[in-house]
């Protein structure tokens, strides 16, 4: 054996220590002696649990007779042939597909356009369009939606009046129109980071070889940017689609007033009511779970030939960057508008109600009752600093799992050549497939349902489980670059020097992630902070979660205290964004 | 033809110190092939992408033909789209989302000059042909492998049948074994077509094998410029004897001028050299000796021999480097033959060959000014 010409180590073994290799050889005994395959086997297992329970939950409620009920229960399709049959709810479907469809399709032009602006042309001032794209991770959805529904609230709404001083008409956020209009502003950023990605990574010679040979900008823009872009742009309307289809706020504070529904808020008003229709809700569910899995099957097949092929090449590249000449200003308006209406009309739409006694549209006769009562008033608010306590325990102890759990499947994933690790791979990513509500009410529907030893139900425990289970993929999105970054050689320069497994991973591994393990944290707390789709099936009294409680006060009309409260939280995630943007800049993510 | 005037071009950036391209003059005759050759960062790829029109440079004329392409004086620059060009990428820029003979027929269907896709598709597959890929004309281009990529990205390049061709380190991304097979190709494709060329390298074997002539580069400007066997033979520029691999340098005197050929004084003997420059009696030089003229031998049957210690050798497999110590200075010899069985400390003689090693004038010795002008452009 050769130990020099190797040019590449092997890999860990996998399936032995080698300290012991007589061992190895007995079968599965053996198999289960290496901590790290009893590691994969307890990661594979809780990752199974966390990704299959809910949607399989919701798969058999559909099929089940009687769901939650003391009665005889046995199989049946009646479900789907009832629900199916309805007009109603093929409404439903027009609606929601109507909704998300349009609103994935504005917010990837949008996010695109601005994103080309960025990456690849001269236009002044990026840094609007920059912080516009932060928005969505420091505005929670549903104050993102109370904002909107003050600036455009049919009599008193500040832009409404606005239209009506130029006798133009009002413009009826409670509606289709209106839906589409909050969501994709809310989910544009999104799109523009996919799409800065997606510009920038893309190797400019690629375009330069289509202009030298002769081909015009416009039909290099044509035939070799946008058909190279085409894998994104159709992955970027798929996640927008995927996640419009799937969250809560929008459809019931902008579309139940106007008595538009789509799949979210029928399924939570159908288990508002009493008796609860277990069985219909489940059919939607699947059927949601369906279209998302569909959708992300079909972007797979989509993105055709050349999708999977790296266009991102070392040497010798350079991103291009387009001289726009005079229409550059043009660009510069673009920047300005999005950073106007969807930064700072919103948030200025908050601080503005936030410091009002009762709503009023903005005027010099409104400054006159201008005051901080609201922000007193917080501390008064029946049940509102518990729900932030059980906001912060939640996120905090949600972070901290997925931050345990996610560095283990990358470890497994990417540093053993272990048998399974595929399959662990395959379903930590599951989660994304299975949108939100799904998650929360196949949650509730297997702790309501199984007779498990503790019970669950009603605790705070119920909630860290659906948000561990949402921020999984976001947490591996981190931590697996980062691994990846890793040299073999380190872990094998530790068992070399007579470290244990565990001991290798605490004192190399853990130190060297430090930035990822950061980020992922910090990500996860952020995402489970402002969680509400799934949240609003799980809490009880008294495991309120901060944005179910200002749905609620949203719902009982106390908008001044809603808009300050919102104003403190925006404060708060803003100052855990910054850390984490410090902390990736700061380590850079990539050391070697 | 290309006509180049004072080029020059500085990137943007508080971090930027020196133009990237500082002053370049070059006119590459009708039909010729000229390499740029010079160590990473001397500014090739940016005079490649300069004469392209990829960049625009900040002062500075060029030609294609007879037309001007840009003069940044006058205010004249014509976009990459509209100069009569074809250019082969170091990473080749083979379009992923086509087919090889999609990606040959675009410059022919969204050019300057369009046709018909018939037209087109025979025109693609000539190219095609000519560089020896016609029957994976319908792969799309990711299954193809590297060189063969390289090669579709020639044949796009030539089928618009631009004026003027630039290739940027074409074969720097090619295993040893193709990079000569596609090295030949590119050279017997150019001449059969009678293409001016523009061939970026930083490879001097590269440079030799296919050029009519070498352009030398350093720190954004022309070193030297000459037939490919005249730089290889008698370099005019230390930088370029250097650069070349000519490893021995020893300094000398010159004690006998001569067409072409002075007779030098070194420490250990004499030697008739060829110069490059009419050398003074008296003045100062370094004489360059490439490892493969200096001889070893147990004897001194010549009695020209200077004598030496081995240090230590280098196989190669076609030959051996010997390192050997001569007084306080260390030369290295190329012996082609088997093994002469040389081991460190075995007492040798080095016979330097007659009339290929080159004397050029030592510049420090000759000013003062040279002296800090050389420090400086190696402090940078
Ligand atoms: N986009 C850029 N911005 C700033 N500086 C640049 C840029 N491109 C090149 N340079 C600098 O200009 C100089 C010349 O670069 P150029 O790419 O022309 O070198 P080269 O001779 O092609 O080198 P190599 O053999 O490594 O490809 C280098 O110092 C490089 O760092
Ligand atoms: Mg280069």
């Amino acid at each position: 054996m050769s130990l020099i010409s190797r040019s590449r180590p092997a890999p860990p073994p996998a399936l032995a220590d080698p300290r012991r290799p007589a061992r190895s050889t007995q079968g599965l005994r053996g198999w289960f002696r290496d901590p790290r395959n009893l590691l994969l086997a307890v990661v594979a297992l809780v990752v199974a649990y966390l990704a299959i329970v809910p949607a399989a939950t919701m798969g058999v409620a559909s099929l089940q007779s009687q769901f939650l009920s003391t009665g005889p229960v046995h199989w049946t399709f009646r479900h789907y042939t009832e629900t199916l049959g309805t007009a109603d709810f093929w409404t439903l479907v027009g609606n929601s597909f109507g909704y998300a469809a349009a609103t994935a399709v504005i917010s990837t032009v949008i996010g695109f356009g601005l994103a080309y602006l960025v990456a690849r042309t001269d236009t002044p001032a990026k840094f609007f369009a920059q912080v516009a794209a932060l928005v969505p991770l420091i505005i929670p959805g549903i104050l993102n939606t109370v904002a909107w529904a003050l600036l455009f609230a049919p009599h008193t709404g500040a832009l409404n009046v606005l239209l009506r001083d130029v006798h133009l008409p009002a413009f009826d956020i409670y509606s289709l129109a209106g839906m589409v209009l909050v969501q994709s502003m809310h989910v544009t950023p999104v799109a523009f980071l996919m799409g800065t990605a997606a510009f920038s990574q893309m190797d400019s010679s690629l375009e330069e070889a289509a202009l030298a040979s002769g081909a015009p900008p416009l039909r290099v823009f044509r035939t070799i940017t946008a058909r190279l872009i085409r894998p994104a742009v159709l992955s970027a309307v798929l996640l927008m689609f995927v996640q419009t289809i799937s969250t809560f706020e929008v459809p019931q504070l902008i579309g139940v007033p106007g008595r538009t529904f789509v799949f979210v808020s029928r399924i939570y008003n159908a288990l508002q009511a009493f008796p609860t229709d277990y069985g219909t809700v489940g059919v939607i569910g699947v059927f949601i779970l369906v279209v998302a899995t569909l959708g992300l099957w079909l972007s797979r097949r989509l993105s055709g030939p050349g999708a999977g092929v790296q266009t991102i090449s070392g040497k010798g590249y350079r991103p291009t960057v387009t001289e726009l000449g005079r229409w550059r200003w043009l660009g510069l308006a673009a920047f300005v508008l999005f950073f106007v209406v969807a930064v700072a009309l919103p948030l200025l739409m908050l601080v503005w109600s936030s410091l009002l006694p009762g709503y009023e549209p903005p005027s010099w006769s409104a400054l006159h009752h201008l005051t901080l009562s609201n922000y007193r008033e917080i501390w008064h608010t029946p049940g509102l600093v518990d729900s932030v306590r059980n906001s912060l325990i939640t996120a905090v102890l949600a972070g901290a799992v997925v931050t345990v759990l996610s560095s283990l499947v990358a470890y497994i994933t990417v540093k053993t050549k272990a048998r399974g690790r595929g399959l662990l791979d395959g379903l930590a990513t599951i989660p994304l497939a299975v949108p939100s509500v799904v998650m929360g009410v196949g949650i509730l529907y297997w702790y309501l349902s199984m007779p498990l030893p503790v019970h669950l139900y009603g605790t705070l425990t119920i909630l860290v489980i659906a948000f561990v289970t949402i921020g999984l993929p976001y947490g591996l999105r981190y931590i697996v670059p980062g691994m990846a970054q890793i040299k073999d050689e380190l872990e094998e320069a530790a068992a070399a020097s007579g470290a244990s497994w565990p001991r290798t991973f605490w004192r190399i591994y853990v130190p060297l992630l430090v930035p990822s393990l950061a980020a992922a944290f910090l990500y996860t707390v952020i995402v489970a902070f402002r969680e509400i789709s799934a949240a609003i099936f799980l809490y009880t009294q008294g495991t309120q979660v901060v944005s179910v409680t200002i749905y609620q006060q949203w719902s009982n009309g106390s908008y001044p205290v809603v808009a300050a409260l919102g104003v403190v939280i925006v404060v708060f995630l803003a100052m855990i964004v910054a850390i984490v943007r410090l902390l990736t800049r700061r380590f850079g993510l990539n050391r070697q | 033809m290309i006509e180049v005037r004072g080029l020059t071009k500085r990137y943007p950036g508080r971090t930027v110190t020196r133009n990237a391209v500082d002053g370049i003059d070059l006119e590459i005759p009708e039909g010729k092939l000229v390499t740029l050759l010079g160590p990473s960062g001397c500014g090739k790829t940016t005079t490649l992408r300069l004469i392209a029109g990829l960049e625009r440079p900040d002062a500075g004329e060029i030609r294609i033909g007879s037309r001007l392409m840009c003069a940044p004086a006058e205010g004249v620059f014509v976009g990459v789209h509209h100069r009569p060009i074809g250019v082969v990428f170091q990473s080749y820029a083979v379009w992923p989302h086509m087919t090889a003979v999609q990606n040959v027929m675009f410059p022919l269907q969204s050019g300057q000059k369009r046709m018909g896709r018939t037209e087109a598709r025979r025109r693609a597959m000539e190219a095609l042909e000519m560089v020896g890929l016609a029957e994976f004309a319908d792969r799309p281009a990711p299954a193809l492998s590297g060189g063969q990529q390289q090669r579709v990205s020639l044949a796009r390049a030539l089928t618009r049948e631009p004026e003027v061709l630039l290739l940027d380190e074409p074969l720097s991304n090619l295993d040893a074994g193709l990079r000569d097979r596609v090295r030949d190709e590119i050279r017997s494709v150019q001449q059969r077509l009678g293409i001016t060329t523009v061939f970026v390298t930083h490879d001097q074997d590269e440079a030799l094998a296919v050029s009519d002539e070498v352009v030398v580069m350093d720190h954004g400007r022309i070193v030297e410029r000459g037939q490919a066997q005249d730089i290889y033979r008698c370099p005019r520029e230390e930088f370029t004897a250097r650069f070349m691999g000519i490893s021995n340098s020893l300094p000398g005197t010159v004690q006998e001028g001569g067409q072409d050929m002075a007779e030098i004084s070194l420490a250990h003997g004499r030697l008739r050299c060829l110069t490059p420059a009419a050398a003074p009696v008296g003045s100062r030089v370094n004489v360059f000796i490439r490892p493969e003229s200096l001889r070893l031998s147990r004897k001194d049957s010549s009695g020209r021999g200077w004598k030496g210690t081995v240090e230590f050798s280098i196989y190669h497999g076609d030959c051996w480097d010997y390192h050997v110590r001569v007084g306080d200075t260390l030369l290295r010899s190329r012996m082609y033959r088997e093994k002469v069985g040389l081991a460190h400390g075995d007492p040798v003689f080095v016979v330097p060959e007659e009339e290929t090693a080159i004397a050029i004038a030592d510049k420090i010795a000759a000013s003062d000014g040279a002296v800090a002008d050389k420090d400086e452009s190696w402090a940078k």
